[in-house]
């Protein structure tokens, strides 16, 4: 893509994102969606192949459905209350509907539909963009609704804990994995948000991380497929150590950070009464862990001397930039002893 | 809820409705976009009408100006999806499976 075009259109992601964020009006933060979903679309299809653009189609669709949701519960909501602020939206039918219309474009059960599909059809620099940039805007609006009724929140939350793991089960595409893992995160992070608005935070910034440690080790060597997760051995032998840490972070095991917002979820669901929800959060993130661990064993433990999985490709050496890659991974791993300078610093 | 509100609310869940059930056509789809669009267009415009609030009086000039790119955007699919799936039937769209 032509120099001029690309950075407008990464400006215009930005700027989506911006303008949502320093919203307090209804309409700006829709508007601001808007110029992201715009400005994604064509980065999403620009290798012009048919797999991209059905993915593309399958996106626009979805998030041009959920914005023209978002304005209308917006709109009925002003025409009910005659409130346009966005930290003034009492608890009525229209609070429900623009967090169903933001939930689906975040990808939460049951609207995540989507999600699978448009990911295993991107690049894997377009599908992190997509699992990390794009959730920001939404995720800031769900953040801001404050409701006082959590039913929605965690039939959401449970839903999508749910899905995320049960659909990622038969999956051997990495970025179809990484979609259903998305979806579970996310849906860890809305169980809370009625009850810790700062700890949902926390989940947002540690998911932010691991995600962008998982995609960029993959980009690395552009793995796709479990089968090609087997020869990282020979091509960069120091990822068959820190992916598998990172993917053991994303299935939230102790000593690693992933643990961390986990754990003070079930602490701060107990605190609430809500143990069995708590439990059935806990049981049902094992699901996720079963396909972490396959993708782990698939890279780490099939190492030589064992007969080798696949071809052996030629171990060339080229310059890879590692520097964001390296800072994310170290979080990933080592950030759990500083929970309670994390603690301290998030508003609790 | 007043009749109004009423009007505009039901023009979009009858747009809604035919987004979400469309079988055949892309076309289609998009054409129901654009009904969405058009009974939201209609929705800002009766508040200012009936609520004669100057402040707002842009909303409506505006959600045109992002549907219209939508909908540029949408017809642009269209024509990149007839590229490389040969048709604009939904059920061509299978690429992607599990």
């Amino acid at each position: 893509m032509a120099p001029p075009i690309y950075s407008a259109l990464i400006i215009s992601l930005g700027l989506g994102t911006t303008m949502t964020f320093a919203s307090t009006h209804w309409y700006l933060a829709w508007m601001g969606i808007e110029i992201n979903t715009l400005a994604i679309i064509p980065l999403m299809s620009q290798n012009h192949t048919p797999r991209a653009t059905e993915a593309t189609t399958k996106y626009f669709f979805a998030q041009a459905t959920a914005s023209a949701t978002l304005l209308f519960a917006s709109i009925s909501n002003a025409f009910l209350t005659g409130e346009w602020d966005i930290l003034q939206t009492p608890n009525t039918l229209t609070s429900s509907l623009i967090t169903l219309a933001l939930a689906m474009k975040i990808g939460l059960a049951p609207l995540h539909s989507w999600m699978p599909e448009v990911m295993q059809g991107l690049s894997l620099l377009n599908g992190l963009i997509l699992s990390t940039w794009q959730k920001l805007a939404p995720l800031y609006l769900i953040y801001q609704i404050q409701p006082t009724n959590s039913n929605i929140f965690i039939t959401l939350g449970l839903l999508s804990i749910i899905v995320g793991g049960w659909g990622g089960f038969n999956q051997v595409q990495l970025r179809k994995i990484l979609a259903y893992s998305s979806i579970a995160h996310l849906g860890w992070m809305i169980l809370i948000l009625s009850f810790s608005p700062p700890l949902a935070l926390l989940t947002i910034l540690i998911y932010l991380l691991m995600t962008f440690s998982l995609f960029s080790s993959f980009m690395l060597t552009r793995t796709t497929h479990i089968n090609s997760l087997a020869t990282t051995w020979a091509k960069i032998p120091i990822l068959t150590i820190s992916t598998p840490l990172v993917l053991l972070s994303l299935g939230g095991l102790p000593p690693l950070t992933g643990f961390m917002p986990k754990w003070l979820i079930l602490q701060e669901l107990t605190k609430q009464d809500l143990a069995p929800i708590a439990a059935l959060a806990a049981l049902s993130s094992l699901f996720s862990l079963y396909f972490y661990l396959r993708l782990s064993y698939a890279m780490t433990l099939t190492m030589p001397p064992n007969n080798p999985a696949g071809t052996l490709p030629w171990r060339l050496n080229t310059r890879h930039n590692t520097t964001m890659m390296s800072l994310t991974t170290t979080s990933t791993i080592c950030l759990l002893p500083v929970t309670p300078a994390i603690m301290a610093l998030l508003p609790f | 809820m007043t009749p109004a509100h009423f009007a505009f609310s039901s023009a979009f869940m009858l747009g809604l409705a035919g987004l979400a059930f469309h079988r055949t056509h892309f076309i289609s789809a998009l054409l129901c976009l654009e009904g969405l669009m058009l009974s939201l267009f209609i929705a800002l415009s009766l508040w200012t009408l009936q609520f004669d609030s100057m402040n707002s009086a842009s909303m409506p000039m505006i959600l045109l100006a992002f549907s219209a790119c939508e909908a540029g955007t949408g017809l642009a699919l269209l024509v990149a999806t007839t590229r490389t799936h040969s048709t604009n039937r939904l059920k061509n769209l299978n690429l992607l499976q599990c």
